[in-house]
């Protein structure tokens, strides 16, 4: 894997969370407490650390950053006090931004769908969700099919939608959606490129 | 009796209907009178704040600005965990000068802040309160033991929740003693479910709600009380997958506090909704 070094990552992180990944010292307490460190690539204290080398594939690009569960143990631990949930919001923000979303990174599509859904009912029909994730992911379609019967018959799952204030929710949406695309694009504009790319290291080179 | 406002957030129209009746049930015999807020909409939950920021904070600055201005109400009850933190972040964001001035943008009227945010351990403990709590109590538990779960959100990150005590809380202790059950001392009280990735990672979350489980059983409990929609749909539903692999398993019943109280306070069993669960929790609690 060539590495990238984008010297601007950790300015970008901070214009869109308000967090500075450079306070981070690497006492790893995050990682110890956080419930999916051992199932993934990388763990929290290491995304820091890619965050401020500006290593754009090992934080932007991995598949810890969807398997954070958002639990804030992290934020609320962190001696330095960074809000790290916010980091990993961020990086997910980046990676959808610059389509560089990985293929096994099913949560990237459980968040479209379900930002989707309440936009267009005012409120999250869990259902619709279940079955859109069926249909545009192979992958899930066995997945808990018996228990979601089981749950169905048991009348733990709700077939109908509800609906909210739905010309309310699609104002709210756009507006919100327009202030944002602008102020990222003003971000993403205050930073000149500043970007290399090292070579795959040579096997058998380190002594 | 006192008003409050009250916002069910989407799960409890969905997988968690049976902690909306069981809430509103006990709410009733216990003199609060709730009022739901007209045609509120998704608090945004995980989708909006690692999606849009701006609208994760606007979504429920709209719902209190409801509260406030249109029905003149300075509380409001939000038992959703995950509904829950995402309002007490709004009146954290909207401290910000220039985030208030965005979000009154989207919202089309400001909100500054100022209208107090009850979880459902709050509920009990603060706005009815443990004395009034115990005199409803016509029948109370003898002494059931159980694990008082509370999950993530409830208390994380203090700065947001206000939690007193976020590591080890000990407010849905005191309300599940109230009501005659004796509380367990146990490790997980606020370790990680899973949330949604049940939708996506399957064996993460069976191995997070597996150890949760387990730990509980060794310490002593019965049963596990939540406060989540989340934390008992991925507590309930995971231990069937676990039996796949372990068949020796032994299930334990995962309720709602509401659920606990609506049982000692005397509300039917039709608006408990124990029928629901995935692990038969009846006759623990008859
Ligand atoms: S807890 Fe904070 S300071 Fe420690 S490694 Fe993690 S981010 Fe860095
Ligand atoms: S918020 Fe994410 S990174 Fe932090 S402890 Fe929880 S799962 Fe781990």
């Amino acid at each position: 894997m060539t590495t990238t070094i984008d010297a601007t990552l950790a300015r970008r992180v901070n214009r869109g969370s308000g967090e500075n990944a450079y306070k981070c010292y690497q006492c790893k307490k995050c990682s110890t407490g956080c419930p999916v460190a051992g199932f993934g690539d990388l763990h929290p204290a290491q995304i820091m650390r890619a965050v401020q080398l500006g290593a754009v594939e090992a934080a932007v690009d991995s598949r810890f950053i969807w398997l954070c569960t958002g639990c804030e143990t992290c934020t609320t631990r962190c001696p330095q006090g960074i809000d790290i949930a916010a980091i990993m919001d961020e990086l997910r923000m980046i990676a959808r931004e610059e389509h560089r979303v990985r293929s096994d990174a099913p949560f990237a599509n459980i968040l479209k769908l379900n930002y989707d859904s309440f936009r267009r009912w005012g409120r999250l029909y869990e259902v619709e969700l279940l079955a859109l994730d069926k249909a545009t992911r192979l992958s899930s379609l066995t997945d808990d099919v018996v228990m979601g019967i089981r749950m169905f018959l048991k009348g733990k799952i709700n077939p109908l939608p509800t609906f909210g204030d739905r010309a309310q929710m699609k104002r709210m949406t756009d507006v919100a959606d327009r202030i944002n695309r602008d102020k990222r694009a003003v971000s993403r504009a205050m930073d000149l490129p500043d970007t290399a790319s090292l070579p795959p290291a040579s096997p058998g080179g380190v002594r | 009796m006192s008003r409050v406002a009250y916002y069910p957030g989407c799960s409890l129209h969905g997988t968690a209907r049976e902690l909306e009746s069981s809430f509103v049930g006990t709410a009733v015999k216990l003199g609060v009178d709730l009022v739901e807020i007209p045609g509120w909409e998704c608090c945004g939950n995980t989708a909006a704040h690692a999606t849009n920021r701006l609208l994760a904070t606007a979504l429920p600055a709209n719902e209190m600005a409801k509260v406030k201005d249109d029905m003149g109400l300075e509380r409001v009850a939000v038992p959703c965990a995950a509904c829950f933190a995402r309002f007490m972040a709004t009146n954290h964001e909207v401290e910000d000068a220039d985030t208030a001035h965005d979000v009154a943008q989207v919202v089309g009227r400001p909100y500054a802040g100022g209208v107090g945010v009850l979880n459902l351990v709050d509920f009990y403990h603060d706005e009815v309160g443990l004395e009034a709590l115990e005199a409803k109590a016509v029948r109370p538990f003898a002494g059931l033991k159980v694990a008082a779960y509370y999950g993530c959100l409830l208390t994380r990150p203090p700065k947001i929740t206000l939690a007193e005590d976020p590591e080890y809380p000990t407010h849905m202790d005191e309300v599940l003693e109230t009501l005659g059950c004796e509380p367990v001392e146990w490790t997980f009280k606020t370790d990680c479910c899973g949330a949604s990735l049940a939708l996506c990672e399957q064996a993460v979350v069976v191995e997070l709600v597996r150890k949760i489980i387990v730990n509980a059983r060794a310490c002593g409990a019965q049963a596990i009380a939540c406060a989540c929609p989340l934390c008992q749909v991925n507590l309930d539903s995971r231990q069937g997958d676990i039996k796949k692999t372990d068949p020796s398993w032994i299930d334990v019943p995962i309720v709602y506090l509401s659920q606990f109280v609506g049982r000692a306070i005397g509300v039917g069993a039709a608006d408990l909704g124990l029928k629901k669960h995935m692990v038969a929790a009846e006759a623990l609690l008859a």
